[in-house]
């Protein structure tokens, strides 16, 4: 196993800020924390060469498991191992074998171009000559901006930018890269060819790879396996068809009464889990999910009028993003 | 010691600091004219408007020369690469170069010091041109540029043991400053050191900062014998190894209270 987590825990403490001026003397003399778990007692193992997906809400744990399973911040309590090594320690092997790319935060230097950075990055990680120009005209060409390489870093449109940091990140040939949402404020067509180098870079160089991002796309097209987290804890680890179930749809039904889920789950004789509600808007009624099989539909819309009047209803395919968005605003619902 | 990264650093840092040639030529000539300005305007009211003929054992001619002397030194001590470093930890900055395989402290000094051996290999030729017709030895100018080139090592080394207030309180740009102003008064920049009064003198003299200016124009000038420029040598290596010791505590304490904020 390339990477072990072992109930993994990471709390953080902050200052209380209130308002106006009682709480600025306030936090200038007595400041008050406030503490916040953001993982909790989170467990997983990756395999050597995997693309794993990494999801959740903001505010989820995403990154701060990121920042440890890179070495950046230790955990509370619990382990991790990445290649063997506890990351914290951040030992030169162990800085030799990863990448970290932040969306949101840029590596290399603005008012130089990006071969200047290169050189730099060459010489930090003991790069052969030969070995180097070859990875540089390989992953230039693959990301399309071989003609971009003398030009200032602060001068190239963001998606060019993001395709410089991600060579950047990578021209050292990492065994395990950290992806913390690369494909942000990309156009379609940039995060389309982002996400078509990954998939050729994982599957030719066998990197183990996490990636975190907001765009289903790239869940759903790069990663084998996806670990959901939701308010720090890991509630969904398996192969993003797992969330899609073949066959399954959502029936979408708005009903006159406001019954509870224990109600319809009684009524169409469903498992409460199977039922999800939303309230678009709090003046409307709630808009209810059944995620049922496709030969179950007539039987369910049957138990339902039996006992409640519809005023709206539609069925709709489960797209992995409708899935996850139901896990994010669910607050007891499993898959 | 590995010196490929080292070099590389030097090179990166010089062509990033002279992207952009003219703000790079106004950073050295502004900080000099501030003052050199001063200190002319200072030395003729007090000599030829006053009509004093010495203060504090030295003449208006021997005040203009330490002017111009130790502006060359005060051009190498410069660099806010410590500022760098505190907006580093203060943003969350700091992650980038805390994966990179190199001492994060180190790296970023050479990147931030390469124009400044620049500026130093400038203000060496530019002495050893002007010594020709002020009459002090070029070989002391070499010695002296060497001790404000140790100066620099100094300097860099407070300012990134006191960045590291930044883990603490998230911010030490306050801290940086007031380090700098003292550094300002106390390294000969604005005024001789011998100026200070006797009863005031420990005040200099227990801080390395006299070893950024006022040392090396003591020694350039003539004014301090090879035997006490050695003695400060010596003194300046105490005080770099003392530097090393508090940024290796001060950083160790730091990253257990790094957030790596801003991600």
């Amino acid at each position: 196993m390339v990477i072990e987590v072992k109930n993994i825990r990471r709390s953080f403490r902050s200052p209380k800020k209130t308002e106006g001026w009682k709480g600025a003397f306030e936090l200038l003399l007595h400041p008050k924390y406030k503490e916040h778990e953001a993982l909790k007692g989170i467990n997983f193992t990756l395999e050597a060469g995997s693309f794993n997906g990494l999801i959740g809400a903001n505010g989820a744990g995403k990154t701060t498991l990121l920042k440890i399973l890179s070495g950046l911040i230790p955990p509370s309590s619990g382990e991790a191992r990445v290649l063997g090594y506890d990351p914290f320690k951040r030992s030169l092997p162990f800085r030799k074998q990863i990448a970290l790319v932040m969306g949101q935060k840029a590596q290399l230097w603005w008012d130089l171009p990006a071969l200047d950075a290169f050189d730099l990055l060459k010489a930090i990680y003991e790069i052969p000559d030969r070995q180097y120009q070859e990875r540089l005209t390989h992953l230039s060409e693959l990301l399309d901006v071989k003609t971009h390489l003398h030009t200032q870093i602060r001068r190239l449109s963001l998606g060019e930018r993001m395709k410089m940091e991600l060579i950047g990140a990578i021209i050292h040939w990492p065994r395990v890269i950290f992806l913390d949402e690369p494909t942000i404020g990309l156009d379609v067509l940039a995060a389309h060819k982002l996400r078509e180098f990954l998939k050729i870079f994982n599957a030719k160089e066998k990197a183990t790879v996490i990636l975190t991002s907001h765009n289903m796309d790239d869940i759903e097209k790069l990663c084998s396996r996806v670990l959901i987290l939701r308010s720090g804890e890991l509630i969904f680890d398996g192969c993003p068809d797992g969330l899609t179930r073949k066959g399954e749809v959502s029936l979408r039904i708005r009903l006159l009464e406001n019954p509870t889920r224990s109600v319809l789950a009684s009524a169409t004789g469903l498992p409460e889990n199977a039922i999800q509600e939303t309230s678009p808007n709090p003046d409307e009624t709630k808009v209810i999910h059944f995620n049922i099989k496709q030969d179950q539909i007539v039987s369910v819309l049957q138990a339902l009028m039996k006992q409640f009047q519809v005023i709206d209803m539609g069925i709709e395919e489960l797209s992995l993003e409708t899935v996850i968005q139901r896990l994010y605003e669910g607050d007891s619902t499993k898959p | 010691m590995k010196l490929q990264w080292r070099l590389a650093a030097l090179k990166n840092g010089f062509r990033e600091a002279t992207a952009y040639r003219i703000e790079f030529l106004f950073e050295i000539v502004g900080s000099a004219f501030v003052p050199a300005a001063t200190q002319f305007v200072l030395w003729y009211a007090l000599f030829q408007t006053g009509g004093a003929s010495q203060i504090a054992g030295l003449s208006y001619s021997e005040m203009l020369h330490y002017t111009f002397v130790s502006l060359l030194f005060s051009q190498v001590r410069g660099g806010d690469h410590d500022f760098e470093l505190q907006e580093m930890i203060r943003s969350g900055q700091l992650s980038n170069s805390l994966l990179r395989p190199v001492g994060v402290v180190e790296f970023i000094y050479l990147r931030g010091v390469a124009p400044r051996l620049f500026i130093a290999a400038f203000c060496l030729a530019l002495g050893m041109i002007f010594s020709i017709y002020l009459g002090f030895s070029p070989m002391r100018l070499l010695g002296a540029m060497f001790l404000a080139l140790i100066g620099n090592i100094i300097h860099y080394q407070i300012g990134a043991a006191l960045s590291t207030t930044a883990f603490l309180w998230e911010e030490a740009y306050s801290i940086l400053m007031v380090k700098n102003m003292i550094v300002n008064l106390l390294s000969g920049e604005l005024i001789p050191l011998n100026l200070f009064p006797s009863s005031l003198q420990w005040i200099w003299k227990s801080t390395p900062f006299y070893l950024y200016v006022y040392g090396p124009t003591q020694y350039a000038l003539g004014r301090w014998t090879h035997s006490e420029y050695l003695l400060q040598l010596g003194i300046a290596m105490i005080w770099i190894m003392a530097a090393s010791l508090a940024i290796h505590l001060t950083w160790r304490l730091g990253m257990k209270r790094y957030l790596s904020l801003g991600g």
